[in-house]
């Protein structure tokens, strides 16, 4: 619990001390911190002992979802406590630097704005993804998207990471598209799925599906993700959309599990991707084949660790604290939208 | 090979200078007889009338305008090219675009510009425009005169124009909505109201068009700073006098540059002109940074 509070102080530290160092706009800072507070409470019943529980796969028990409840309205509540310190602050540095005058918007016009720039954003690239067939996941692409839009040419600055950007935006629309229909499907997480394995292996189908359209530029797409400069984007991606299916599915374990299991599917996502690159068969049946193997071995490994916990815990106890801290540095400035 | 080639100049400059060539014309803007009631402006550390400035960074750039590349060269060792390179390299220019080059008087960002879209291939056939504009006469001769030697004339280039005009960017001539991309490199620092040349630049894009300003600004790292000051006023002005003869014009180019806001201040003058999506990136640790906004 101490360890907690001791993380809680850090991330408000920091908090105070990016206004002052941080070049970009204040916009992108708000979005940082939910983020890592968020981070934060998914780690919290590591730390408690009291709650971990075995496998509690599709075992959902009242108290845990109380328990879950509260956590988030106490969190809603320091978010909106938080803002409103930042702003403050804000507002105080803006008259101090005497650069504020009277012309500074307020900040409903603000975010206004940002969100006007979000949209034009999203049609662009929207309209882009239509060239990508032809021209990759390119600056030209984007070029074309804009034009279409109405836009001339120069505002692919506004991308400046060109062909990723068009990656990452696909990406985060797929997802977008599959938790939704996951949600429907398990009336928005209350319904118990069957099934726990099945529902895996189709929502990893589902998501997967979606990028056949683009087959053929898919690898120039992969080899874009793994450049160093946008791994921490497209990995922070990756974790919240199997966070996502695994949440769906019914897992609301607490205990180390929680982190094996996304990871796992992770894993097995972006290994059955790589083998439906080179998959020939009509209607990619050997990559779901694959797909089905691996879950099914991942699912006997998991019970082999189960068993053999007690001589494990001191392994699994190192791993986690490294697991936090990776996590921690990765997923910190990721935004799902 | 361009060191030497440079160096060689510099010496050959040296030599045959004797004294200063420019005549020192003072017929720039009459600045009428203003009352005692007219607003200040900076003039470097001097405190001057506002119509007094521009005439004064008239009379600067009229009497470096001859040696003014060869002066960027020297004070810049050779970095300035760079500087602009990556600027081109950052608008990213496309076939069917029109450019206004505001303060683009020897044409550098033009230039860069032309032979940017030159080598990228245009199927289309799309015609690209360019307007090198600046508000000193002098400056566009110069520029005018290097396009020739360039080969970059309007009948030598494929699918592409280039117009010179002699505008003042807080008065643009030029309708709304006409330009995709305007740059401004090296010159906003030397306008009156910056304010002004800001909603002029956003008038005169269309919507979707970009404004990109590369400018001095201000370093990240106080020792680095600390270098940098000793440099511009201990190094550059001698400079100044020696190779062009000029000892105030650089002093006053190395006191404008101090006297220009830093990064986030101008930041947020562009957005208060109507930009979105506003940001900066800064070169060589600050000393000059790139800073990009769009009418969207």
């Amino acid at each position: 619990m101490a360890n907690v509070r001791c993380l809680q102080k850090v991330i408000r530290l920091q908090k105070f001390v990016l206004p002052i160092n941080a070049q970009g706009c204040w916009l992108a800072i708000s979005t940082v911190t939910p983020a890592a507070v968020l981070t934060l409470q998914q780690q919290r019943p590591v730390f408690l002992p009291s709650y971990a529980v075995g496998r509690s796969y599709s075992s959902s028990s009242d108290n845990l979802d109380e328990f879950r409840a509260r956590e988030e309205q106490r969190e809603r509540e320091r978010d909106a406590a938080e803002q409103k310190a930042y702003k403050a602050t804000m507002s105080d540095a803006g008259g101090g630097a005497g650069i504020g005058g009277g012309g500074a918007p307020p900040d409903e016009e603000q975010s206004a704005k940002q969100a006007k720039v979000d949209a034009i954003r999203t049609r662009i690239l929207d309209a882009a993804l239509l060239h990508v067939p032809e021209l990759g996941w390119t600056k030209q692409a984007i070029v074309q998207g804009a034009e279409e839009s109405g836009f001339p040419s120069v505002v692919h600055g506004m991308f400046p990471d060109g062909g990723f950007a068009l990656v990452s935006h696909f990406n985060g629309k797929c997802n977008a598209e599959l938790v939704q229909s996951l949600q429907k499907r398990t009336d928005n997480g209350q319904k118990e799925v069957g099934d726990p394995l099945d529902f895996l292996v189709q929502a990893v189908r589902q998501r997967l599906s979606m990028i056949e359209p683009f087959k053929k530029q898919w690898p120039q797409a992969m080899a874009l993700i793994a450049q160093p400069a946008n791994a921490s984007t497209a990995l922070a991606q990756v974790l919240t959309l199997v966070d996502d299916i695994c949440y769906y599915s019914g897992d609301r374990s607490v205990d180390f599990g929680w982190y094996t299991r996304r990871v796992g599917l992770a894993t097995i996502m972006k290994m059955t991707e790589l083998y439906m690159l080179q998959d020939t068969s009509a209607g990619h049946a050997q990559t779901w084949e694959f797909l089905k193997n691996r879950m099914d071995e991942a699912v006997q490994l998991q019970m082999a660790l189960a068993q053999t916990e007690g001589m494990t815990q001191t392994f699994q106890r190192s791993f986690n604290s490294a697991f936090i801290t990776a996590r921690n540095i990765l997923g910190l400035g990721y935004s799902r939208h | 090979m361009q060191t030497t080639r440079n160096l060689c100049n510099l010496t050959r400059y040296i030599l045959r200078r004797t004294v200063a060539t420019t005549a020192n014309d003072t017929t720039g803007s009459a600045g009428g007889g203003a009352g005692g009631s007219e607003q200040t402006t900076h003039f470097g550390y001097q405190t001057v009338k506002e119509s007094e400035k521009e005439r004064k960074v008239h009379e600067v750039f009229q009497q470096v305008a001859q040696s003014y590349d060869l002066m960027n060269d020297a004070m810049s060792m050779g970095i300035h090219r760079v500087w602009k390179d990556i600027f081109v390299e950052r608008l990213g220019p496309e076939h069917g675009m029109r450019l206004l080059d505001m303060a683009g008087g020897t044409g550098d960002i033009s230039f860069r510009y032309l032979k940017y879209l030159a080598k990228m291939p245009n199927p289309k056939q799309r015609e690209s425009h360019v307007t090198v504009s600046d508000i000193n006469q002098h400056m566009l001769n110069v520029g005018e005169e290097r396009a020739r030697q360039l080969g970059l004339t309007a009948d030598r280039l494929p699918n592409a124009s280039i117009a010179w005009q002699c505008a003042d960017a807080e008065k643009l001539p030029f309708k709304s909505d006409t330009y995709t991309a305007y740059t401004i490199a090296f010159g906003i620092r030397n306008c009156t109201h910056v304010d002004k040349v800001l909603s002029e630049a956003y008038r005169v894009l269309q919507p979707g068009g970009r404004f990109m300003c590369l400018e001095f600004s201000h370093l990240t790292n106080e020792t680095m700073q600390w270098l940098y000051d000793q440099y511009s006023f201990q190094v550059i002005p001698p400079m100044g006098q020696l190779l062009a003869g000029q000892w105030h014009a650089y002093q006053y180019l190395v006191e404008s540059i101090r006297r220009f806001p830093r990064q986030d201040e101008f930041k947020s003058m562009i957005e208060r002109a109507g930009f979105s999506h506003v940001s900066y990136e800064n070169l060589t640790f600050g000393v000059v940074s790139i800073h990009s906004g769009f009418k969207l």
